[in-house]
């Protein structure tokens, strides 16, 4: 495999492995060469007739995805021949296109429209009216299909049948009536279908989660690692820094994940929405009221209670997997190594099964650092999480009890139940995205953290991979925090004059 | 290096006594010319020999021209509903971020998508016209009504009924434009979809 072959690519010598298509070699260069049905994730189709370049020598174009780099080969992808070539491949594609753009969800990010203004430009020659074809057909849970918009380039039928090999799609009918549809009587039925959206250069295939909520040229994506699973695939979030919202999830191509990510990954940015979030800090005055404070007067509060018991017997730490390594390391740092903490425990959901997988992407262990969090555990001499550990808090006779809850309550159905019942202890500090612990009147301190799409950090995935946060939005909650602020500033409090 | 030559400009020599009171007096028989002219047109106008020029405003009403660009409204379809697909390009183009749309799924599948909430804040427009030029389906308009009162925030807030059917508009104004005006449908029958008629007329109205 080591042999390479050297070509022209536009003038330029191009080095590549044997057996590697122009297509894929030009994609290493960086040259752009317009394509619909070529997809990097899946086989070799050749069926837009799009790609064409032009090989010195050869009377015809060829199609680049089909095209394997040899010796000496001289190909050009900016010649006049081929941009005509790819102008009025162009115009095949649009031929019964119905352009309703102002409807469609994938106008902003649609191939047709970007190859339009950058290969096409030409007025439409076209006097027959369009050939119409079903619209807004469902099948399947997260999948709006439109017939009409779709350019038969085939990356869905072929996503079926190689990588989820369910084979659910096909297509139909012959020549300009034919269309891309499910088989009679069945629907697309797996953990995975939202991939078609993605895949689809055009608007064929609409979210029904994502569906009509936003313009996409709104929306600015920032990488991240999805925290759905012990996977860490890597994702883009897709939100609106000036309202403060969240609209998707979508695969960046990564190590974990190559080009896909499953449909449980993307509901995961429900939870940092403002509407389900913990929006501030509160905390429990001498009488037993409720009362809404800032993040200083929630420190406050805890710090005081820390000062007022023997830290290393009646503090008890619940965390769970679903933090960064750095906020682990800065917690046990403090709450371990300097407070001399005994009682850590790990949160854990009971009806999960850590070691399923899928064969494809998701796993069974639904937090996003379970290694991670086990070897800071191990680093600090404790034992690895226990299930149950709900008794175990509640027999341990801890005074204050640290809950730092899941962030992702959708990987947690028996989140709200735990909940519940921590509160039955006599003082739990909630640190939490959870909605559900402002809304429990029971809850006597929380502190409202930052998501996984609001801070920095890494995750280490199952594979003991790291992942990385590298770019957070803003944080919707005024007082969000990651852990480590909150136990810097524990740290820093000092009880204050007069008031000890 | 010095100054070699000064030059010096000779100017107009102060007035003379004599020249100020011939001048005086012109001035006085010029104000006193022009408020005879005010106060026969004055009095002529009293009395009704001369027709006035000026409006008794709001009691009469003064129009423009429908091409002025005042407040906005929102055409309809024949069949009453608005027009708006809520594709997001005025409230994308609109230099002061004043419309607001909330895009919803229509129970008609033919019409897909429509404008569950849609409003503008006209205190913040310049009606500058950018969204009448980036509707792809005539849906907004800015129309010759130019007097705004409100007496809240709330009231300068037009919400979709308010732009679609306030009683100034007499019912609404439906849009001539059609997307099948350009492409005739000619339904192919195996995959015939539910067509509406596409007759559209223009009801009397502003426009």
């Amino acid at each position: 495999m080591s042999e390479t072959v050297t070509f022209k690519l536009n003038g330029k010598d191009v080095s590549v492995p044997k057996g590697t298509t122009v297509m894929e070699a030009a994609r290493r260069e960086n040259v752009a060469i317009p394509h619909f049905c070529w997809h990097p994730g899946l086989s070799v189709a050749g069926v837009c007739r799009f790609c064409m370049v032009k090989v010195e020598g050869r009377p015809k174009l060829e199609i680049s995805c089909n095209l394997q780099a040899t010796n000496g080969m001289d190909v050009k992808t900016d010649t006049d021949e081929a941009k005509t070539a790819h102008k009025w491949a162009l115009e095949f594609h649009l031929v019964n296109h119905p352009l309703d753009c102002p409807i469609c969800d994938q106008a902003g990010e649609c191939g047709l429209q970007d190859y339009y203004m950058s290969v096409g430009k030409y007025p439409s020659q076209m006097t027959r009216p369009k050939v119409l074809k079903p619209k807004i057909l469902d099948v399947g849970r997260d999948l709006v299909l439109d017939t009409e918009r779709c350019i038969l380039c085939t990356r869905c039928v072929r996503f079926e049948e190689e990588v989820t090999k369910t084979g659910a799609l096909g297509i139909f009918d012959r020549g300009d009536r034919a269309i891309i549809g499910t088989y009679p009587e069945t629907k697309i039925d797996h953990n995975y279908q939202t991939n078609l959206v993605d895949i689809c250069p055009v608007g064929a295939f609409t979210s029904r989660d994502f569906r009509f909520k936003q313009r996409v040229w709104f929306l600015k994506d920032k990488p991240a690692i999805c925290p759905g699973c012990s996977t860490g695939c890597s994702v883009n979030v897709y939100g609106k820094p000036e309202t403060r919202t969240y609209f998707r999830l979508k695969p960046r191509q990564g190590e974990a994940n190559g080009h896909w990510m499953c449909d449980k990954g993307r509901e995961t940015y429900r939870h940092l929405n403002q509407d389900v979030r913990l929006r501030g800090a509160f905390t429990t005055d001498a009488k037993g009221h409720r009362q809404d404070t800032n993040f200083a007067g929630a420190i406050e509060s805890l710090g005081k209670r820390l000062a007022g018991v023997n830290p290393a017997s009646d503090v008890a730490l619940l965390v769970s997997a679903q933090h960064t390594n750095e906020e682990y390391k800065s917690l046990f740092d403090y709450f371990v190594g300097d407070l001399g903490i005994k009682n850590v425990y790990q949160w854990r959901e009971p009806t999960e099964k850590i070691d399923d997988f899928d064969g494809l992407l998701y796993r069974g262990d639904h937090n996003a650092n379970t290694r991670g969090l086990q070897d800071a555990l191990k680093q600090n001499g404790i034992g690895s999480g226990v299930k149950n550990e709900f008794d175990f808090v509640a027999k341990s006779g801890a005074k204050i009890v640290i809950a730092i809850t899941p962030e992702v309550p959708s990987t947690f159905p028996s989140l709200n139940r735990q909940l519940e019942s921590l509160t039955e202890l006599d003082f739990v500090s909630f640190w939490t995205l959870a909605g559900t612990v402002g809304d429990n009147k029971k809850a006597k301190h929380a502190i409202p953290m930052k998501g996984f799409a609001e801070k920095k950090g890494t995750f280490t995935n199952h594979d003991g991979k790291s992942g990385e946060l590298a770019a957070p939005f803003p944080c919707p909650v005024v007082d969000g925090r990651d852990i480590s602020e909150i136990v810097a500033a524990l740290k820093g409090w000092r009880p204050t004059h007069g008031n000890k | 290096m010095a100054i070699s030559k000064v030059t010096v400009i000779k100017v107009a020599p102060p007035p003379l006594d004599a020249n100020i009171f011939i001048a005086g007096w012109g001035y006085i028989t010029t104000i006193a010319s022009g408020m005879w002219m005010t106060l026969a047109i004055f009095i002529k106008q009293l009395i009704k020999i001369e027709k006035t020029n000026t409006l008794e405003w709001p009691e009469q009403p003064s129009t423009y021209s429908d091409r002025f660009k005042g407040k906005h409204f929102l055409t309809l379809r024949d069949d009453g509903e608005v027009r708006c697909t809520a594709c997001f390009l005025c409230a994308t183009n609109c230099p002061a971020d004043c419309i607001h749309i909330e895009a919803g799924n229509h129970p008609d599948n033919e019409l897909e998508k429509y404008p569950v909430r849609f409003e503008i804040d006209i205190l913040r427009c310049v009606f500058c016209g950018y969204c009448e030029e980036a509707c792809p389906v005539d849906a907004i308009r800015l129309g010759p009504e130019y007097a705004m009162v409100g007496t809240n925030g709330g009231k300068w807030v037009y919400t979709k009924e308010y732009l679609a059917e306030r009683k100034e508009l007499s019912g609404g104004i439906t849009s001539v434009k059609d997307e099948t005006d350009k492409h005739p449908i000619v339904v192919v029958p195996a995959l015939s979809r539910k067509t509406k008629d596409i007759k559209s007329y223009v009801r009397h109205g502003i426009h």
